[in-house]
């Protein structure tokens, strides 16, 4: 399903502003140039308000953009939406607990029509991948929390997206969870090959998974620097401890702060 | 879809043994309620005997529960081979089929408003203050308008009888809290479960479906138990005001004008009106049990 243009997401001077020409004008987008390319990892990160949850909407056209061309998996948001060219993980795992664990993943497969023993067959093996065959039967009210955003991701995977866009789905984690949960993301890209977007507020989250980290800043929303993480793409606990991991962090950081660059910690990732 | 652990095991199921030990204990005390009942009730009897008592607790206006029970074997008329018990449980059973007509046209009717002002925000501006007025006309007002309109509608072969007119004054009670609970339920899914919906490019009826009526379950269940109560309430009513034959309310009516020769006869016909309400009251409670049984059971309206 792999599209031949190369580019799971192209932004090309995209714009949204709220209430455009009316009191209360909000500029949530100016102007973001972006390009994601295929089986590439890109966080997006900022501080509340810098807009990043509304692009990961625009790329997903939950919401339209006011000005500027966004191109998905070679078509515009709106056909990628009704071709089901991309898989959604959000914040909350939004399960439906009257279902089944197995049957919250057949969900997006039983709206387009699968039948109910390919439906079945697809669930169970996604439900492998997550390490979670065992909880099929199971309600969604008895899982724990990361067990449930399994459930959320294995469920974008159903329709074998190319691209999974995945809004904060680790924000509402405790910080151990949160990490198993990182690697099991990073397993599941390899075993895949995905495009990923992926919007965190947590720096450390963002280098560790991420080939670029997209920095946004607010008022208005806009990027201000791609720095890009060097880190090859076998990452394990080890990583987390490495001077390059060290160094990525700090130079998102130093982004963040507005010191465009960070030329200095970035130059020194690979120093060693 | 809610609570976040913070552990990463999961959690335990609730046991239907213990829900069956619940009922149990819930039937238990609804035998004592009864018992508690019978007893204050000969208990102010007997002091009614000793002292004054702002009642009147003659054998005429309260009779010995004995005397009740005993007036349920009596013949309804001298020389009739049904007895009074038979009689009322055949009225019973027949309000019962007339309520549950109303009850089920009611919801049906209450559920597909609830839809077409969910659907379409213009609707709920318009309909619900309709709705909400409907409420607010009198029973008792509406009864003889509904006979007398009823009564010359011919649809077809089908002549409109009395028995019709019952059952939609039933209905008419019966649809609003429905209406309203399965409005409030189908608003109910989170912001993110609806995008979740349109991110799979979902047509509105597939939303509906898969999404907004197991959603709606939690606020309609205590609607409905509303609304079949309000159905109850409406058959009687609406017999007593339509003269309809044949159903508790007329028996209610026909055995109060008795009192002075059987006094007993009448509290039998209220057991009846009693035991449709409790009927009905499980057939509800046997409803949530089924609709809500794959939902977490924290919470029991």
């Amino acid at each position: 399903m792999t599209d031949a243009t190369q580019t799971a997401v192209l932004a090309e001077g995209v714009w949204k502003i709220f209430n455009e020409g009316q009191s209360g004008e909000v500029t949530a987008l100016q102007d973001i140039d972006m390009t994601v390319q295929t089986g590439e990892f890109v966080s997006l990160i900022g501080p509340s308000g810098c807009g990043k949850s509304t692009l990961l909407r625009v790329i997903a056209d939950l919401t339209e953009a006011t000005r500027g061309e966004m191109t998905v998996a070679g078509v515009t948001p709106h056909e990628a939406r009704q071709k089901q060219l991309y898989g959604m993980a959000f914040q909350q795992a939004a399960l439906f607990e009257w279902r089944t664990v197995r049957r919250n993943v057949e969900l997006p497969l039983e709206l387009m029509g699968w039948s109910k023993d390919k439906r079945r067959e697809r669930a169970l093996e996604l439900l492998e991948m997550v390490q979670l065959s065992d909880f099929a039967e199971h309600r969604p009210w008895q899982l724990s929390g990361g067990m449930q955003q399994r459930v959320a991701i294995a469920r974008s995977l159903a329709v074998d997206p190319p691209l999974l866009l995945m809004d904060e789905p680790f924000g509402a984690l405790d910080e151990m969870t949160r990490e198993r949960m990182q690697n099991e993301l990073l397993r599941i890209r390899r075993e895949t090959g995905k495009s990923i977007v992926f919007v965190t507020h947590s720096i450390p989250e963002a280098v560790y998974l991420s080939d670029r980290v997209v920095v946004m800043s607010p008022r208005p929303g806009r990027i201000t620097d791609i720095v890009p993480v060097p880190l090859g793409a076998d990452r394990d606990e080890d990583t987390r401890e490495s001077d390059d991991f060290f160094h990525a962090v700090t130079a998102v950081r130093e982004a963040l702060r507005g010191r465009v660059g960070g030329a200095e910690a970035r130059a020194r990732i690979g120093e060693v | 879809m809610s609570s976040i652990a913070t552990d990463d095991r999961p959690r335990r199921s609730s046991g239907l043994g213990r829900r069956l030990r619940n009922g149990g204990i819930s039937l238990l005390w609804a035998l004592a309620g009864i018992g508690i009942a019978v007893l204050m009730w000969e208990l102010a009897k007997w002091l009614g005997t000793i002292m004054s008592m702002p009642f009147n607790t003659s054998d005429m206006t309260m009779p010995h529960v004995w005397t009740m029970i005993a007036a349920m074997g009596e013949p309804e008329v001298r020389g009739s081979d049904t007895t009074v018990l038979e009689a009322v449980i055949s009225a019973t059973l027949r309000s019962l089929l007339l309520a549950g007509g109303g009850f089920i046209i009611g919801a049906g009717v209450g559920l597909l408003l609830a839809v077409i002002m969910q659907r379409f925000l213009f609707m709920e501006r318009g309909l619900l203050p309709f709705v909400i007025a409907s409420q607010t006309v009198p029973l008792i007002a509406l009864a003889p308008l509904i006979v007398g309109i009823g009564n010359r509608i011919t649809i077809g072969p089908i002549e409109w009888n009395t028995t019709y007119s019952v059952m939609f004054i039933a209905a008419y009670l019966a649809f609003f809290p429905v209406s309203v609970g399965a409005l409030r339920g189908l608003h109910a899914p989170t912001a993110t479960a609806l995008e979740l919906m349109r991110s799979y490019a979902a047509t509105p009826g597939q939303t509906l479906r898969k999404l907004r009526f197991p959603s709606s379950v939690p606020y309609l269940v205590p609607a409905l138990k509303v609304s079949a109560a309000a159905a109850v309430v409406g058959t009687v009513v609406a017999e007593i005001s339509t003269g309809v034959r044949g159903g508790i309310g007329r028996l209610l009516i026909e055995y109060a004008r008795q009192i002075t020769s059987q006094p007993a006869k009448v509290y039998v016909a209220v057991f009846g009106a009693l035991a449709m309400g409790l009927i009905v009251a499980a057939l509800v409670a046997a409803l949530d049990v089924y609709l809500t049984r794959h939902l977490p059971k924290e919470n029991s309206a």
